[in-house]
């Protein structure tokens, strides 16, 4: 069964947020201070680990924070989130999230009371909201970030994925797990109220644009009949959500059999990927790309995107994976670099 | 008997050979049964015995049986959690474990767990590297591992009642009790055990226990064989199984672990047979079930599964042709398989296997066997498998053997029907394997040194992206081909010297498993196993030490240095004290150190194996 659940934990990796608020500082903090930190999940070849990459490319150190611990992060590192100082990094299998210095990774603390398959983190107000998969219903777990404590849980629905904190409410994906799902959770940080905005299926990454709507990218589900044969699919979306009063106020959708991914935002450009091939779209855009920018290598399981570098990892999850940073202009591939086992998400640090 | 002159060469240990020689027993003349004549047919192969003295000692885990005695690489999550075997850098699905001549690898994912099931009620499970598909099917590529019950005829009704009990650290009990009767026409054999631990040793290196690990299993199994004249003879074997596990967490947060998994197995088998002068007839018939339960969290009620029933009829005719020395057999088998799991329907698979294998015996000089089977399975073509193997005696002390085969494994239920990933399109993989070796057998000094080569193709390997169809998807695909290279030494020496017994065994293995594509060392294959025992008994008093040395392994498929798990060593030492023996009884008491020198080591990243622990154990016949 443990194959199951890898494989099932590994099908639904994407892309997070850059949490990109450093400016620049007049001594290093760290020896990891600036750069790109990459995310690698992690499998039965080898742990969870996370990447460094410096700006201008000339180093690369995979593992950094078991060489700075001396201990693993195990499997499957899903995702990290970031305050000023702090990294904290989520690791599902393991029901733990460890608590780094973001520029040294230097250990500080792990946190692993009430977590139950954890996803994605958002730090706010010095407090940490972390999706959960849970045993039986999911939930938001809150905690303290000064004594790591746990203060409570907020039930929501199933299969919760990525969290983002906006005007002192918190945004939640529920892709929907192992299933689908089709749920924006709306939380009132203040009041814990619930609420929840319909979107299509399997929604996944968010942001929040430059007009201040959330972004929703869904992937839409594949459906099956009892005999798990496919037998059609629901669609893919991006839905752009007037915050106000929780409404789609527009929505590009996707030909049915299309199951977008990894979408992330620069300078009013949204970028998404689809069956390998990425493609760019004006936030306003009344439709959807039909010419690709480029095909990434391999399998393409993470996305970032900086000023006019398009940067993608090819993950292994046999082996270490491959992140390829391209000119998004002239298309041509500027980087190739050795990264994290079972390569995941991007951070510029 | 027969059986065990040829291969007393291979006897691993022989560390109760003083209750061997027991008076009753020389005296009566006895003849022992088996389910599985196949195995006889074994010429050229490397076949090692772990008889019961061997087996009631390592009681504690099939998976430590291997480990410490045969040239078998054992991958454990964790002392007790799910275990997978491999032969000669072959994959854990290459491994078929054999009950009573059966294949009992689970149709689910086409391995066995190692401890899943518990083997001390068996007599003797015999080791047998190589290729075995014409014998046992899908999965005998590696090789195979024998799990038997022996019966016995003895010429006066004899009762014999055996208690084994231990007790040890991590709140450890084990306990077996055997029963037998034996007649001229009669044997019986009843047997029951009872296992659990809380198993929460120390995580060597860390604060922490093993959390989560504790298991207990119950198997009970009966074996029957009468014989209604000298023609002719019924046997029948039973067992059930029933085992509750929880599954331990690994390094840095051990305490997050939270699952379950349960078992339940339960073999039937009946066997008929009759012979004239010429012909020998046999029938089986047998019915197999085996579920498994996982419990994501051990305190819900909900679970995943996986099921199957097996329906098995055999019937083999062998005729002796007696001018020339030789046999010719006939295997002909019909299986009809219906497994399910939560999450895939019921599936029927339906199998006919047709064999013949002649068997050549020249002057009594040179043996040989010549083996074909053809399958014809209602999913897929299954391919053609050939075998040959041969045996000689050149000089005094000097004896050969060879052999070369071509086998397969078919793919799993898992690898053809898992929801939204499996592939219906996969065909079985296949490997073409030779070996050869030279025997040097004097007194009671044998050495076994040999090579192997395997060659396997289309090896089924979940990747993503693995159909173009379905981007980003996890599917099985036929994909790499592999070489394997070895050497394999295995040396054993015994000698009695003014009531002073000592013995010693000693095997080591060197293997290069490469794919065939990249050149690259495959991954979870030590280049390096060793394992060796000593033993010394006097009258009453019997000491023994085992080793185990398993060579580091890479993990990623670049053989990335950064991600290597370390070589280890290990040692256990025991002994036993006889408090009383006579013919009505025999006392046995006995302690076990395992981990002698608390040494840390690993089979699986950051699980951390048990440290120095202790086993207190009483064999008791009467």
């Amino acid at each position: 069964m443990r194959i199951n659940k890898l494989l099932a934990v590994l099908l639904f990796g994407a892309i997070a947020f850059a949490s990109c608020t450093s400016e620049s500082p007049i001594l290093p903090r760290g020896d990891y201070d600036g750069g790109i930190l990459i995310s690698g999940e992690g499998s039965g070849a080898g742990t969870g680990s996370v990447s460094f990459v410096s700006d201008d490319f000339e180093t690369v150190e995979n593992l950094i924070y078991k060489k700075v611990n001396s201990t693993e992060l195990s499997t499957y590192l899903q995702s990290m989130a970031f305050d000023t100082d702090r990294a904290f990094i989520v690791v599902d299998n393991q029901n733990t999230i460890t608590v780094v210095d973001r520029y040294s990774f230097v250990k500080e603390a792990t946190i692993t009371e009430e977590l139950a398959t954890p996803r994605f983190m958002t730090v706010a107000d010095n407090k940490g909201y972390v999706t959960n998969w849970g045993t039986t219903d999911a939930f938001v777990a809150v905690y303290d970030l000064t004594s790591y404590e746990f203060i409570k849980k907020i039930n929501i629905g199933f299969g919760p994925e990525r969290i983002i904190e906006s005007n002192g409410k918190l945004y939640v994906s529920h892709q929907g797990a192992y299933g689908s799902n089709n749920i924006i959770s709306v939380i009132d940080i203040a009041t814990d109220v619930v609420e929840e905005i319909t979107v299509s299926d399997r929604p996944d990454e968010m942001f929040f644009n430059n007009n201040g709507q959330l972004v929703v990218l869904s992937e839409g589900a594949v459906q099956y009949d009892a005999s798990w044969n496919v037998i059609g699919n629901t669609i893919g979306s991006i839905s752009t959500i007037n915050v106000s009063n929780n409404t789609i106020v527009s929505q590009l959708d996707f030909a049915s059999g299309q199951h977008p991914s990894l979408m992330v935002l620069e300078n009013n450009t949204i970028y998404y990927a689809l069956s390998g091939k990425v493609y760019a779209i004006d936030i306003d855009a009344t439709s959807l790309s039909t010419t690709e920018i480029l095909t990434a290598e391999g399998y393409l399981y993470g996305m970032e995107v900086e000023g006019n570098s398009l940067f993608t990892l090819n993950a292994s999850f046999t082996d270490l994976s491959t992140l390829n940073v391209f000119d998004i202009t002239t298309k041509a591939k500027t980087q190739t670099k050795s990264v994290a086992l079972g390569a995941s998400k991007i951070y510029f640090n | 008997m027969k059986k065990y002159l040829l291969f007393t060469a291979f006897f691993i240990s022989t560390h109760a050979i003083l209750a061997q020689n027991d008076s009753i027993r020389t005296v009566l003349k006895e003849i022992i049964v088996v389910a599985d004549k196949k195995i006889d047919n074994s010429n050229g192969y490397k076949i090692q015995v772990l008889n019961d003295s061997i087996i009631t000692k390592n009681t504690e885990s099939f998976t430590s049986l291997l480990r410490f005695n045969s040239l078998i690489y054992l991958k454990e999550y964790g002392y007790g959690g799910t275990s997978t075997a491999s032969f000669r850098g072959t994959s854990s699905s290459n491994t078929a474990v054999i009950w009573n001549g059966i294949n009992i690898n689970s149709i689910n994912n086409g391995q066995t767990g190692f401890n899943s099931l518990t083997v001390s009620l068996f007599d003797a499970i015999d080791v047998r590297s190589g290729g075995g598909s014409i014998e046992y099917g899908s999965g005998a590529v590696g090789g195979t591992i024998h799990l038997n019950d022996q019966l016995l005829y003895k010429s006066k009704k004899v009762i014999e009642n055996q208690f084994v009990g231990s007790m040890g650290s991590f709140s450890t009990y084990n306990s077996l009790y055997k029963f037998k009767i034996s007649t001229e026409k009669l044997a019986l054999k009843l047997g029951i055990s009872y296992n659990e631990s809380e198993n929460d040793y120390e995580l060597l290196g860390t604060d922490f226990k093993n959390f989560n690990g504790a298991y207990s299993n119950f198997n009970m199994s009966v074996g029957l064989a009468y014989k209604f004249n000298p023609k002719s003879e019924l046997k029948f074997y039973s067992t059930s199984y029933v085992s509750k596990r929880l599954l331990s967490g690994e390094i840095p947060n051990p305490t997050g672990a939270n699952e379950k998994y349960k078992d339940f197995n339960n073999r039937n088998l009946l066997v008929y047979n009759y012979q004239n002068n010429q012909f020998n007839h046999e029938l089986k018939l047998a019915f197999l079930t085996q579920e498994y339960q996982y419990f994501a969290d051990k305190n819900a009620v909900a679970f995943n599964f996986g099921k199957s029933k097996r329906y098995l009829i055999n019937y083999d005719v062998a005729y002796k042709i007696s001018s020339i020395n030789a046999k010719l057999t006939s295997y002909s088998e019909y299986e009809s398989v219906f497994g399910k799991t939560d999450q895939i329907i019921e599936k029927n698979r339906r199998q006919f296997s047709q064999s013949f294998i002649y068997n050549q015996n020249i002057l009594n000089t040179v043996f040989f066997d010549l083996k074909i089977r053809k399958d014809f399975n209602s999913d897929y073509s299954v391919p053609n498998s050939y075998s040959f193997g041969m045996k000689a005696k050149s000089f005094k002390n000097v004896s050969i053997r060879a052999n070369a085969s071509k086998n397969y494994r078919v793919p799993t239920y898992n690898d053809l029907y898992w929801p939204g990933q499996g592939n219906v399109n996969l065909i079985p993989e296949t490997a073409v394997q030779g070996e050869f070796a030279v025997i040097y057998k004097k007194n009671k000094f044998s050495a076994d040194l040999g090579v192997f080569y395997i060659a396997a193709k289309d090896k089924i390997v979940w990747t993503p992206n693995g159909d173009a169809t379905r981007p980003g998807v996890w599917t099985p695909i036929n994909l790499s081909n592999t070489v394997n290279k070895g050497v394999e030494f295995s040396v054993s020496y015994a000698k009695n010297y003014h009531n002073h017994f000592i013995d010693f065994t000693a095997n080591y293995s060197y293997t290069e498993a490469k794919d065939k594509d990249t050149q690259k060392f495959l991954i979870f294959v030590p280049k390096h196993l060793f394992n060796g025992s000593l033993g010394y008994a006097n009258k009453r008093l019997s000491f023994f030490y085992q080793q185990v040395f398993t060579g580091e392994i890479f993990t990623t498929e670049s053989n990335s240095t950064d991600f290597m798990l370390p070589s280890f060593f290990v040692s256990n030492f025991g002994g036993d004290f006889r408090i009383t023996k006579n013919i009505q009884k025999e006392i046995t008491i006995g302690f076990k150190i395992n981990n002698v020198f608390n040494k840390y080591y690993v089979t699986q990243p950051r699980r951390p194996m048990p440290n120095r622990n202790f086993n207190l154990n009483i064999n008791y016949k009467f």
